[in-house]
Protein backbone atom coordinates (compact mmCIF):
# COMPACT_ATOMS: atom_id res chain seq x y z
CA UNK A 1 0.00 0.00 0.00
CA UNK A 2 2.95 2.58 1.02
CA UNK A 3 4.05 1.73 -2.11
CA UNK A 4 1.19 2.47 -3.95
CA UNK A 5 0.89 5.93 -2.51
CA UNK A 6 4.80 6.94 -3.23
CA UNK A 7 3.59 5.61 -6.69
CA UNK A 8 0.80 8.64 -6.73
CA UNK A 9 2.52 11.21 -5.08
CA UNK A 10 5.48 10.57 -7.79
CA UNK A 11 2.79 11.11 -10.63
CA UNK A 12 1.33 14.23 -8.41
CA UNK A 13 5.34 16.00 -8.04
CA UNK A 14 5.57 14.64 -11.89
CA UNK A 15 2.76 17.33 -12.93
CA UNK A 16 4.77 19.90 -11.18
CA UNK A 17 0.95 20.73 -10.06
CA UNK A 18 1.67 21.30 -6.12
CA UNK A 19 4.32 24.21 -7.56
CA UNK A 20 2.30 26.08 -9.57
CA UNK A 21 0.21 26.15 -6.48
CA UNK A 22 2.38 27.40 -4.29
CA UNK A 23 3.70 30.07 -7.04
CA UNK A 24 -0.18 31.09 -7.17
CA UNK A 25 -0.43 31.52 -2.89
CA UNK A 26 3.27 33.15 -3.10
CA UNK A 27 1.12 35.59 -5.67
CA UNK A 28 -1.48 36.00 -3.80
CA UNK A 29 -0.32 36.68 -0.43
CA UNK A 30 1.75 39.83 -1.30
CA UNK A 31 -1.15 41.57 -2.63
CA UNK A 32 -3.20 40.76 0.28
CA UNK A 33 -0.47 41.69 3.12
CA UNK A 34 -0.25 44.98 0.74
CA UNK A 35 -3.99 45.64 0.38
CA UNK A 36 -4.09 44.77 4.07
CA UNK A 37 -0.98 47.27 4.79
CA UNK A 38 -2.73 50.38 2.71
CA UNK A 39 -6.19 49.66 4.65
CA UNK A 40 -4.42 50.53 8.19
CA UNK A 41 -2.50 53.57 7.01
CA UNK A 42 -5.35 54.68 5.71
CA UNK A 43 -7.49 54.32 9.24
CA UNK A 44 -4.37 55.95 10.56
CA UNK A 45 -4.36 58.91 8.37
CA UNK A 46 -8.24 59.64 8.52
CA UNK A 47 -8.12 59.59 12.71
CA UNK A 48 -4.82 61.12 13.14
CA UNK A 49 -5.11 58.72 15.91
CA UNK A 50 -3.10 55.30 16.12
CA UNK A 51 -4.64 54.15 19.43
CA UNK A 52 -6.97 51.28 18.29
CA UNK A 53 -10.02 51.40 20.63
CA UNK A 54 -10.41 55.34 19.08
CA UNK A 55 -10.77 53.39 15.71
CA UNK A 56 -13.22 50.23 16.60
CA UNK A 57 -15.33 52.90 18.60
CA UNK A 58 -15.71 54.90 15.63
CA UNK A 59 -16.23 51.82 13.40
CA UNK A 60 -19.14 50.70 16.37
CA UNK A 61 -20.55 54.55 15.77
CA UNK A 62 -20.69 54.26 12.13
CA UNK A 63 -22.54 50.85 12.16
CA UNK A 64 -25.13 52.71 14.67
CA UNK A 65 -25.81 54.94 12.34
CA UNK A 66 -26.03 52.76 9.57
CA UNK A 67 -28.72 50.74 11.31
CA UNK A 68 -30.43 54.03 12.37
CA UNK A 69 -31.38 53.90 8.35
CA UNK A 70 -34.49 52.95 7.63
CA UNK A 71 -33.86 51.86 4.02
CA UNK A 72 -31.89 48.93 5.38
CA UNK A 73 -32.16 45.38 4.16
CA UNK A 74 -33.31 42.66 7.01
CA UNK A 75 -30.70 40.42 6.21
CA UNK A 76 -27.68 43.26 5.93
CA UNK A 77 -29.52 44.44 9.33
CA UNK A 78 -28.85 41.37 11.20
CA UNK A 79 -25.29 40.94 10.02
CA UNK A 80 -24.55 44.75 11.00
CA UNK A 81 -26.04 44.41 14.60
CA UNK A 82 -24.35 40.90 15.19
CA UNK A 83 -20.82 42.51 14.57
CA UNK A 84 -21.69 45.39 16.51
CA UNK A 85 -22.36 43.52 19.51
CA UNK A 86 -19.42 41.23 18.96
CA UNK A 87 -17.16 44.49 18.18
CA UNK A 88 -18.44 46.18 21.71
CA UNK A 89 -17.95 42.64 23.53
CA UNK A 90 -13.66 43.11 22.19
CA UNK A 91 -13.80 46.72 23.29
CA UNK A 92 -15.51 45.93 26.70
CA UNK A 93 -12.98 43.29 27.43
CA UNK A 94 -9.97 45.47 26.25
CA UNK A 95 -8.62 43.18 22.94
CA UNK A 96 -7.73 44.50 20.13
CA UNK A 97 -9.00 41.70 17.21
CA UNK A 98 -6.99 43.54 14.53
CA UNK A 99 -3.55 44.18 15.74
CA UNK A 100 -1.57 43.82 13.22
CA UNK A 101 0.64 40.88 13.15
CA UNK A 102 1.97 38.12 10.79
CA UNK A 103 -0.24 35.74 12.76
CA UNK A 104 -3.71 38.02 12.39
CA UNK A 105 -2.84 38.10 8.71
CA UNK A 106 -2.38 34.61 8.26
CA UNK A 107 -6.24 34.54 10.50
CA UNK A 108 -8.29 36.86 8.17
CA UNK A 109 -6.53 35.48 5.07
CA UNK A 110 -7.82 31.62 5.70
CA UNK A 111 -10.96 33.42 6.95
CA UNK A 112 -11.58 34.70 3.78
CA UNK A 113 -10.23 31.85 1.38
CA UNK A 114 -12.39 29.23 3.03
CA UNK A 115 -15.06 29.33 0.98
CA UNK A 116 -13.62 30.42 -2.24
CA UNK A 117 -9.90 30.08 -2.81
CA UNK A 118 -8.21 27.27 -1.13
CA UNK A 119 -11.41 25.02 -2.39
CA UNK A 120 -9.95 26.19 -6.05
CA UNK A 121 -6.78 24.81 -5.06
CA UNK A 122 -7.82 22.25 -3.84
CA UNK A 123 -9.91 21.56 -7.11
CA UNK A 124 -6.72 22.07 -9.33
CA UNK A 125 -5.22 19.21 -8.31
CA UNK A 126 -7.49 16.86 -7.55
CA UNK A 127 -9.24 17.29 -10.76
CA UNK A 128 -7.39 14.97 -12.76
CA UNK A 129 -6.18 12.76 -10.38
CA UNK A 130 -8.23 9.74 -11.94
CA UNK A 131 -9.82 11.10 -15.28
CA UNK A 132 -6.61 11.79 -16.40
CA UNK A 133 -5.69 8.42 -16.45
CA UNK A 134 -9.38 7.73 -17.87
CA UNK A 135 -8.40 10.02 -20.57
CA UNK A 136 -4.99 9.25 -21.18
CA UNK A 137 -5.77 5.41 -21.73
CA UNK A 138 -2.80 4.37 -18.82
CA UNK A 139 -6.07 3.40 -16.47
CA UNK A 140 -5.50 0.31 -18.41
CA UNK A 141 -1.69 -0.62 -17.40
CA UNK A 142 -2.73 0.42 -14.05
CA UNK A 143 -5.40 -1.96 -13.90
CA UNK A 144 -3.84 -5.17 -15.08
CA UNK A 145 -1.48 -5.15 -12.38
CA UNK A 146 -2.48 -7.38 -9.55
CA UNK A 147 -4.03 -5.24 -7.00
CA UNK A 148 -7.60 -5.31 -6.03
CA UNK A 149 -9.32 -1.95 -7.85
CA UNK A 150 -10.18 -0.49 -4.42
CA UNK A 151 -6.94 -0.63 -3.10
CA UNK A 152 -5.75 1.56 -6.14
CA UNK A 153 -8.31 4.28 -5.55
CA UNK A 154 -6.92 4.53 -1.59
CA UNK A 155 -3.85 4.81 -3.04
CA UNK A 156 -5.31 7.81 -5.17
CA UNK A 157 -7.36 9.51 -2.10
CA UNK A 158 -4.37 8.93 0.59
CA UNK A 159 -2.01 11.12 -2.18
CA UNK A 160 -4.93 13.58 -2.52
CA UNK A 161 -5.11 13.60 1.19
CA UNK A 162 -1.23 14.33 1.79
CA UNK A 163 -1.57 17.12 -1.14
CA UNK A 164 -4.42 18.59 0.49
CA UNK A 165 -2.65 18.48 3.56
CA UNK A 166 0.65 19.89 2.01
CA UNK A 167 -1.70 22.99 0.68
CA UNK A 168 -3.02 23.75 3.86
CA UNK A 169 0.51 23.72 5.18
CA UNK A 170 1.78 26.01 2.39
CA UNK A 171 -0.71 28.51 2.67
CA UNK A 172 0.12 28.95 6.49
CA UNK A 173 4.01 29.23 5.79
CA UNK A 174 3.96 31.42 2.99
CA UNK A 175 1.22 33.92 4.69
CA UNK A 176 3.24 33.92 8.01
CA UNK A 177 6.82 33.89 5.85
CA UNK A 178 5.45 36.84 3.34
CA UNK A 179 3.23 38.84 5.59
CA UNK A 180 5.78 38.97 8.56
CA UNK A 181 8.22 40.98 6.24
CA UNK A 182 5.78 44.16 6.78
CA UNK A 183 3.64 43.39 9.63
CA UNK A 184 6.25 41.80 12.15
CA UNK A 185 6.82 38.07 13.17
CA UNK A 186 5.20 38.75 16.54
CA UNK A 187 1.59 38.55 17.90
CA UNK A 188 0.90 34.61 18.50
CA UNK A 189 0.11 34.79 22.02
CA UNK A 190 -2.82 37.65 21.28
CA UNK A 191 -6.16 36.77 22.80
CA UNK A 192 -8.83 36.45 21.09
CA UNK A 193 -12.85 35.48 21.86
CA UNK A 194 -14.44 32.82 20.05
CA UNK A 195 -17.84 30.45 21.23
CA UNK A 196 -20.32 33.22 20.03
CA UNK A 197 -23.84 32.21 19.48
CA UNK A 198 -25.48 33.40 17.19
CA UNK A 199 -29.43 33.30 17.69
CA UNK A 200 -31.75 35.26 15.32
CA UNK A 201 -29.98 38.79 15.49
CA UNK A 202 -28.59 38.40 19.08
CA UNK A 203 -25.42 37.43 19.86
CA UNK A 204 -25.26 35.33 22.51
CA UNK A 205 -21.76 35.42 24.65
CA UNK A 206 -22.48 32.48 26.92
CA UNK A 207 -20.25 30.77 26.11
CA UNK A 208 -17.38 33.26 25.00
CA UNK A 209 -13.91 32.22 26.00
CA UNK A 210 -10.92 33.68 25.57
CA UNK A 211 -7.98 31.52 23.62
CA UNK A 212 -4.56 32.88 22.68
CA UNK A 213 -4.21 33.45 18.88
CA UNK A 214 -2.08 30.36 18.27
CA UNK A 215 -4.38 28.20 19.23
CA UNK A 216 -7.39 30.42 17.05
CA UNK A 217 -5.51 29.71 14.31
CA UNK A 218 -4.66 26.10 14.61
CA UNK A 219 -8.29 25.36 15.03
CA UNK A 220 -9.21 27.58 11.93
CA UNK A 221 -6.67 25.51 9.90
CA UNK A 222 -8.11 22.03 11.29
CA UNK A 223 -11.31 23.38 9.32
CA UNK A 224 -10.46 24.70 6.85
CA UNK A 225 -8.25 21.77 6.34
CA UNK A 226 -11.83 19.46 6.98
CA UNK A 227 -13.31 22.18 3.88
CA UNK A 228 -10.91 21.08 2.04
CA UNK A 229 -11.08 17.27 2.68
CA UNK A 230 -14.63 17.46 1.64
CA UNK A 231 -14.17 19.43 -1.66
CA UNK A 232 -11.41 17.15 -2.84
CA UNK A 233 -13.32 13.91 -1.61
CA UNK A 234 -15.93 15.75 -4.22
CA UNK A 235 -13.82 16.80 -6.65
CA UNK A 236 -12.28 12.87 -6.24
CA UNK A 237 -15.56 11.33 -7.16
CA UNK A 238 -16.34 13.58 -10.20
CA UNK A 239 -12.74 12.79 -11.14
CA UNK A 240 -13.61 9.07 -10.60
CA UNK A 241 -17.14 10.03 -12.59
CA UNK A 242 -15.84 11.83 -15.77
CA UNK A 243 -13.30 10.90 -18.23
CA UNK A 244 -13.00 14.79 -18.72
CA UNK A 245 -11.11 16.90 -16.44
CA UNK A 246 -12.45 20.02 -18.08
CA UNK A 247 -15.84 18.70 -17.18
CA UNK A 248 -14.60 18.16 -13.51
CA UNK A 249 -13.15 21.24 -13.23
CA UNK A 250 -16.26 22.86 -14.65
CA UNK A 251 -18.75 21.00 -12.48
CA UNK A 252 -16.77 22.23 -9.16
CA UNK A 253 -15.98 25.49 -10.14
CA UNK A 254 -19.77 26.14 -11.00
CA UNK A 255 -20.75 24.58 -7.66
CA UNK A 256 -18.23 26.59 -5.33
CA UNK A 257 -19.06 29.69 -6.85
CA UNK A 258 -22.83 29.05 -6.74
CA UNK A 259 -22.17 28.64 -3.50
CA UNK A 260 -20.43 31.88 -2.95
CA UNK A 261 -23.62 33.56 -4.67
CA UNK A 262 -26.54 31.84 -2.96
CA UNK A 263 -24.93 32.36 0.66
CA UNK A 264 -25.63 35.99 0.01
CA UNK A 265 -29.32 35.33 -0.99
CA UNK A 266 -30.75 32.37 0.56
CA UNK A 267 -32.18 33.62 3.36
CA UNK A 268 -35.60 33.08 2.78
CA UNK A 269 -35.02 29.59 1.01
CA UNK A 270 -34.07 27.47 4.26
CA UNK A 271 -33.61 24.26 2.84
CA UNK A 272 -30.99 25.39 0.85
CA UNK A 273 -28.73 25.13 4.00
CA UNK A 274 -28.18 21.50 2.82
CA UNK A 275 -25.97 22.34 0.21
CA UNK A 276 -22.06 21.20 0.58
CA UNK A 277 -21.46 24.97 -0.82
CA UNK A 278 -23.48 26.48 1.93
CA UNK A 279 -22.39 25.78 4.28
CA UNK A 280 -17.94 26.06 3.51
CA UNK A 281 -17.54 29.41 5.81
CA UNK A 282 -16.68 26.68 9.13
CA UNK A 283 -14.24 29.56 10.36
CA UNK A 284 -17.22 31.79 10.49
CA UNK A 285 -18.91 29.73 13.69
CA UNK A 286 -15.74 30.55 15.82
CA UNK A 287 -15.23 33.86 15.15
CA UNK A 288 -19.11 34.39 15.63
CA UNK A 289 -20.65 35.71 12.42
CA UNK A 290 -23.76 35.80 11.24
CA UNK A 291 -24.89 32.53 9.44
CA UNK A 292 -26.51 32.67 6.23
CA UNK A 293 -29.70 30.90 6.79
CA UNK A 294 -30.97 30.71 10.52
CA UNK A 295 -30.54 27.19 11.97
CA UNK A 296 -26.90 26.84 11.21
CA UNK A 297 -24.22 26.30 13.30
CA UNK A 298 -20.74 24.30 13.75
CA UNK A 299 -22.20 20.97 14.47
CA UNK A 300 -24.84 21.11 11.32
CA UNK A 301 -22.47 22.51 8.79
CA UNK A 302 -19.93 19.83 9.72
CA UNK A 303 -22.23 16.98 9.70
CA UNK A 304 -23.91 18.20 6.23
CA UNK A 305 -20.08 18.35 5.08
CA UNK A 306 -19.78 15.01 6.23
CA UNK A 307 -22.79 13.16 4.80
CA UNK A 308 -21.67 14.58 1.30
CA UNK A 309 -17.93 13.40 1.89
CA UNK A 310 -19.30 10.07 2.62
CA UNK A 311 -21.51 9.74 0.25
CA UNK A 312 -19.00 11.23 -2.32
CA UNK A 313 -16.20 8.26 -1.21
CA UNK A 314 -18.52 5.59 -1.34
CA UNK A 315 -19.89 6.47 -5.09
CA UNK A 316 -16.52 7.18 -5.71
CA UNK A 317 -15.07 3.49 -4.45
CA UNK A 318 -18.54 1.33 -5.64
CA UNK A 319 -18.40 2.70 -9.32
CA UNK A 320 -14.72 2.65 -9.31
CA UNK A 321 -14.78 -1.34 -8.53
CA UNK A 322 -17.94 -2.27 -10.89
CA UNK A 323 -17.05 -0.17 -13.84
CA UNK A 324 -15.65 -1.50 -17.10
CA UNK A 325 -12.56 -0.27 -18.46
CA UNK A 326 -12.42 -0.61 -22.32
CA UNK B 1 16.74 13.89 -6.52
CA UNK B 2 13.44 12.85 -7.66
CA UNK B 3 13.12 10.48 -4.73
CA UNK B 4 14.79 13.14 -1.97
CA UNK B 5 12.38 16.10 -2.64
CA UNK B 6 9.32 13.01 -2.83
CA UNK B 7 10.32 11.77 0.57
CA UNK B 8 10.68 15.11 2.01
CA UNK B 9 7.15 16.16 0.22
CA UNK B 10 5.80 13.44 1.73
CA UNK B 11 7.12 13.01 5.23
CA UNK B 12 5.60 17.13 5.29
CA UNK B 13 2.14 16.35 4.05
CA UNK B 14 2.01 13.36 6.45
CA UNK B 15 2.88 15.59 9.78
CA UNK B 16 1.00 18.54 8.47
CA UNK B 17 -2.24 15.97 8.15
CA UNK B 18 -1.80 14.67 12.19
CA UNK B 19 -1.47 18.85 12.70
CA UNK B 20 -4.50 19.48 11.03
CA UNK B 21 -5.99 16.96 12.89
CA UNK B 22 -5.41 17.95 15.87
CA UNK B 23 -6.72 21.73 15.34
CA UNK B 24 -9.88 19.92 14.06
CA UNK B 25 -10.25 17.75 17.08
CA UNK B 26 -9.11 20.73 19.46
CA UNK B 27 -11.88 23.07 17.91
CA UNK B 28 -14.31 20.55 18.48
CA UNK B 29 -13.57 20.18 21.91
CA UNK B 30 -13.53 23.59 22.29
CA UNK B 31 -16.30 24.68 20.59
CA UNK B 32 -18.60 21.99 21.71
CA UNK B 33 -18.02 21.58 25.76
CA UNK B 34 -20.37 23.99 27.01
CA UNK B 35 -18.53 24.70 30.40
CA UNK B 36 -16.43 27.07 29.92
CA UNK B 37 -15.96 30.31 31.91
CA UNK B 38 -14.92 33.77 30.74
CA UNK B 39 -12.04 34.66 32.43
CA UNK B 40 -11.96 38.64 32.53
CA UNK B 41 -8.04 39.50 31.06
CA UNK B 42 -6.07 40.44 34.03
CA UNK B 43 -3.97 43.64 33.16
CA UNK B 44 -5.17 46.80 31.01
CA UNK B 45 -3.06 47.77 28.23
CA UNK B 46 -1.48 50.75 29.18
CA UNK B 47 -3.04 53.11 26.86
CA UNK B 48 -6.44 52.29 27.98
CA UNK B 49 -6.39 54.57 30.82
CA UNK B 50 -6.73 58.26 30.22
CA UNK B 51 -3.46 59.98 29.00
CA UNK B 52 -4.53 63.09 26.94
CA UNK B 53 -2.40 63.45 23.49
CA UNK B 54 0.50 66.34 23.95
CA UNK B 55 0.78 69.26 21.61
CA UNK B 56 -3.46 68.01 20.23
CA UNK B 57 -7.05 69.37 20.99
CA UNK B 58 -9.03 66.43 21.37
CA UNK B 59 -12.48 67.46 20.20
CA UNK B 60 -15.27 64.80 21.51
CA UNK B 61 -18.57 64.88 19.69
CA UNK B 62 -21.70 63.28 20.76
CA UNK B 63 -25.37 63.38 20.26
CA UNK B 64 -27.59 62.90 17.26
CA UNK B 65 -28.21 63.47 14.21
CA UNK B 66 -26.88 66.85 13.85
CA UNK B 67 -23.27 66.34 15.14
CA UNK B 68 -23.36 63.54 12.65
CA UNK B 69 -23.88 65.59 9.86
CA UNK B 70 -27.25 64.55 8.60
CA UNK B 71 -28.33 67.18 5.45
CA UNK B 72 -24.83 67.99 4.79
CA UNK B 73 -23.47 67.51 1.13
CA UNK B 74 -20.12 66.82 2.42
CA UNK B 75 -21.08 64.40 5.60
CA UNK B 76 -19.04 66.79 7.89
CA UNK B 77 -22.02 68.51 9.51
CA UNK B 78 -20.91 71.43 12.22
CA UNK B 79 -18.34 69.53 14.04
CA UNK B 80 -16.29 68.91 10.76
CA UNK B 81 -16.90 72.32 9.88
CA UNK B 82 -15.96 73.73 13.57
CA UNK B 83 -12.32 71.67 13.04
CA UNK B 84 -11.97 73.58 9.48
CA UNK B 85 -11.81 77.15 11.20
CA UNK B 86 -10.24 76.15 14.21
CA UNK B 87 -7.45 74.86 12.06
CA UNK B 88 -7.05 78.10 10.31
CA UNK B 89 -7.26 80.02 13.71
CA UNK B 90 -4.62 78.25 15.73
CA UNK B 91 -1.62 76.16 14.73
CA UNK B 92 -2.67 73.02 17.28
CA UNK B 93 -3.35 69.84 15.77
CA UNK B 94 -6.92 69.15 16.11
CA UNK B 95 -8.41 65.61 16.85
CA UNK B 96 -11.73 65.07 16.16
CA UNK B 97 -13.70 62.24 17.61
CA UNK B 98 -17.19 62.11 16.64
CA UNK B 99 -19.45 59.04 18.35
CA UNK B 100 -22.84 60.75 17.49
CA UNK B 101 -25.60 58.55 16.60
CA UNK B 102 -28.81 59.59 14.31
CA UNK B 103 -32.30 59.92 15.86
CA UNK B 104 -30.06 59.46 20.00
CA UNK B 105 -32.37 60.53 22.19
CA UNK B 106 -31.29 61.39 25.57
CA UNK B 107 -31.84 58.22 27.06
CA UNK B 108 -29.94 56.76 24.50
CA UNK B 109 -26.81 58.95 25.24
CA UNK B 110 -26.80 58.54 29.01
CA UNK B 111 -26.91 54.70 28.10
CA UNK B 112 -24.50 55.30 25.42
CA UNK B 113 -22.25 57.11 27.94
CA UNK B 114 -22.07 53.76 30.03
CA UNK B 115 -19.54 52.40 27.70
CA UNK B 116 -16.34 52.07 28.74
CA UNK B 117 -14.61 53.05 25.19
CA UNK B 118 -16.98 56.50 25.47
CA UNK B 119 -15.94 56.93 28.88
CA UNK B 120 -12.15 56.54 27.80
CA UNK B 121 -12.65 58.90 25.36
CA UNK B 122 -14.54 61.37 27.63
CA UNK B 123 -11.50 61.44 29.59
CA UNK B 124 -9.02 62.77 27.04
CA UNK B 125 -11.34 65.30 25.31
CA UNK B 126 -10.08 69.10 25.99
CA UNK B 127 -13.58 70.28 24.46
CA UNK B 128 -16.91 68.30 24.15
CA UNK B 129 -19.33 69.60 21.91
CA UNK B 130 -23.10 67.44 21.92
CA UNK B 131 -26.52 68.45 20.60
CA UNK B 132 -29.18 66.26 22.30
CA UNK B 133 -32.95 67.00 22.97
CA UNK B 134 -34.17 67.21 18.96
CA UNK B 135 -35.35 63.68 18.78
CA UNK B 136 -37.08 63.90 22.50
CA UNK B 137 -39.01 66.93 21.03
CA UNK B 138 -39.60 66.21 17.74
CA UNK B 139 -39.28 62.61 17.35
CA UNK B 140 -38.69 63.27 13.35
CA UNK B 141 -40.97 66.25 13.25
CA UNK B 142 -43.86 64.00 13.94
CA UNK B 143 -44.45 65.09 17.68
CA UNK B 144 -45.41 68.42 16.72
CA UNK B 145 -48.11 67.77 14.72
CA UNK B 146 -50.67 67.35 17.87
CA UNK B 147 -49.51 70.05 19.93
CA UNK B 148 -50.73 68.59 23.19
CA UNK B 149 -48.66 70.38 25.40
CA UNK B 150 -49.51 67.74 28.32
CA UNK B 151 -47.19 65.28 25.95
CA UNK B 152 -44.89 67.52 25.83
CA UNK B 153 -44.52 69.14 29.05
CA UNK B 154 -43.95 65.29 30.12
CA UNK B 155 -41.22 64.66 27.55
CA UNK B 156 -39.49 67.46 28.38
CA UNK B 157 -39.57 66.46 32.41
CA UNK B 158 -37.87 63.20 30.91
CA UNK B 159 -35.35 64.75 29.15
CA UNK B 160 -34.16 67.36 31.44
CA UNK B 161 -33.62 64.89 34.14
CA UNK B 162 -31.28 62.68 31.50
CA UNK B 163 -29.42 65.91 30.62
CA UNK B 164 -28.71 66.73 34.21
CA UNK B 165 -27.43 63.19 34.52
CA UNK B 166 -25.53 63.72 31.22
CA UNK B 167 -23.91 66.75 32.62
CA UNK B 168 -22.87 65.19 36.00
CA UNK B 169 -21.77 61.76 34.02
CA UNK B 170 -19.68 63.80 31.84
CA UNK B 171 -18.16 66.41 34.42
CA UNK B 172 -17.63 63.57 36.71
CA UNK B 173 -15.13 62.11 33.99
CA UNK B 174 -13.30 65.37 32.97
CA UNK B 175 -13.26 68.13 35.36
CA UNK B 176 -11.88 70.25 32.88
CA UNK B 177 -13.19 70.75 29.35
CA UNK B 178 -14.90 72.94 27.83
CA UNK B 179 -18.77 70.93 27.19
CA UNK B 180 -20.87 73.17 24.36
CA UNK B 181 -24.33 71.61 24.36
CA UNK B 182 -25.68 73.31 21.14
CA UNK B 183 -29.62 74.00 21.39
CA UNK B 184 -32.46 73.60 19.32
CA UNK B 185 -33.48 75.35 16.37
CA UNK B 186 -37.01 75.22 15.23
CA UNK B 187 -37.26 73.90 11.63
CA UNK B 188 -40.67 74.82 11.46
CA UNK B 189 -41.02 78.23 11.83
CA UNK B 190 -42.53 78.96 8.43
CA UNK B 191 -45.14 76.48 9.06
CA UNK B 192 -48.64 77.70 9.98
CA UNK B 193 -48.51 76.67 13.37
CA UNK B 194 -45.11 78.53 13.76
CA UNK B 195 -45.52 80.57 17.11
CA UNK B 196 -46.76 77.62 19.05
CA UNK B 197 -44.06 75.63 18.08
CA UNK B 198 -41.31 79.05 18.39
CA UNK B 199 -42.88 78.92 22.02
CA UNK B 200 -42.00 75.30 22.56
CA UNK B 201 -38.60 75.45 21.40
CA UNK B 202 -37.78 78.74 23.30
CA UNK B 203 -39.63 77.06 26.04
CA UNK B 204 -37.04 74.07 25.89
CA UNK B 205 -34.04 76.18 25.12
CA UNK B 206 -34.27 77.92 28.33
CA UNK B 207 -35.20 75.19 30.44
CA UNK B 208 -32.20 73.35 28.94
CA UNK B 209 -29.62 76.42 29.51
CA UNK B 210 -30.90 76.68 32.73
CA UNK B 211 -29.87 73.22 33.73
CA UNK B 212 -26.82 73.99 31.95
CA UNK B 213 -26.11 77.17 34.44
CA UNK B 214 -26.21 74.76 37.17
CA UNK B 215 -22.72 72.98 36.05
CA UNK B 216 -19.42 74.92 35.80
CA UNK B 217 -18.01 75.33 32.12
CA UNK B 218 -21.17 73.84 30.50
CA UNK B 219 -22.18 76.66 27.64
CA UNK B 220 -25.19 75.99 26.14
CA UNK B 221 -24.87 77.54 22.63
CA UNK B 222 -28.08 78.98 21.18
CA UNK B 223 -29.29 78.45 17.27
CA UNK B 224 -32.38 79.12 17.79
CA UNK B 225 -31.62 83.05 16.12
CA UNK B 226 -29.80 81.40 13.43
CA UNK B 227 -32.57 79.83 11.77
CA UNK B 228 -35.61 82.16 12.69
CA UNK B 229 -35.69 84.26 9.93
CA UNK B 230 -34.82 82.15 6.81
CA UNK B 231 -35.30 78.91 7.76
CA UNK B 232 -36.18 77.46 4.08
CA UNK B 233 -32.50 78.51 2.91
CA UNK B 234 -31.05 76.56 5.66
CA UNK B 235 -32.68 73.85 5.96
CA UNK B 236 -31.72 70.31 4.04
CA UNK B 237 -34.54 68.80 1.65
CA UNK B 238 -35.90 66.68 4.75
CA UNK B 239 -37.15 70.32 5.83
CA UNK B 240 -35.54 69.40 9.19
CA UNK B 241 -32.08 68.52 9.23
CA UNK B 242 -29.59 71.93 8.61
CA UNK B 243 -28.18 71.95 5.06
CA UNK B 244 -24.52 72.85 4.65
CA UNK B 245 -25.03 76.14 4.88
CA UNK B 246 -26.66 76.27 8.26
CA UNK B 247 -23.81 73.84 9.66
CA UNK B 248 -21.72 76.65 8.63
CA UNK B 249 -23.55 78.99 10.87
CA UNK B 250 -23.59 76.46 13.56
CA UNK B 251 -19.68 75.95 13.44
CA UNK B 252 -19.31 79.46 13.07
CA UNK B 253 -21.39 80.20 16.79
CA UNK B 254 -19.33 77.51 18.52
CA UNK B 255 -15.74 78.11 16.90
CA UNK B 256 -16.20 81.82 18.34
CA UNK B 257 -16.90 80.58 21.59
CA UNK B 258 -13.82 78.32 21.78
CA UNK B 259 -11.30 80.35 20.07
CA UNK B 260 -12.40 82.84 23.25
CA UNK B 261 -12.06 79.87 25.81
CA UNK B 262 -8.52 79.59 25.06
CA UNK B 263 -7.65 83.26 24.74
CA UNK B 264 -9.32 83.15 28.86
CA UNK B 265 -6.94 80.46 29.77
CA UNK B 266 -3.94 81.86 28.51
CA UNK B 267 -4.34 85.12 30.09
Amino acid sequence: MINLVRNEMLKLLRKKRLYVIILIIAFLVPLFTYAQFKEIQEQREKLGNQDWRTVLQQEITDTQNRLSSSRIQDEWRKYLKIRLSQQQYYLENDIDPRAPGAPTFMRIFVENSIDLLLPLLVMVIVADLVSSEASGGTIKLLLTRPVKRWRILLSKYLAMLLSVSFIVLSVAVLSYGISGVVFGYGGWNMPLLTGFTVSGDELLTDHVHIVPQWQYILMEFGLVWYVCMIVGTLTFMLSVLLRSTAAVMGIMLASLIAGAILANMVASWESAKYFFMVNLNLTNYVSGMATPIEGMSLGFSMSVLAVWGIAGFIIAFVTFSKRDIY
Amino acid sequence: MKKYTLTIVSIVSIAATLLWLFGLGWTLQDQFSATKKMEQPKVKTESSTAKKQEGTLTIFALGDSLTRGTGDADGKGYTGYLTDRLKDKTNQDINLLNTAIKGETSRGLLKQLQQSEIQRQTKQADVIVMTIGGNDLFQQGAALESLDMNAINGKKQIYLNNVKKIYSQLRELNKDAVIYHVGLYNPFSNMPDASTTSSIVRDWNFQSAETAAGYENIVYVPTFDLFQLQVENYLYTDQFHPNTEGYKLIAERVASLINFEQEEKKS
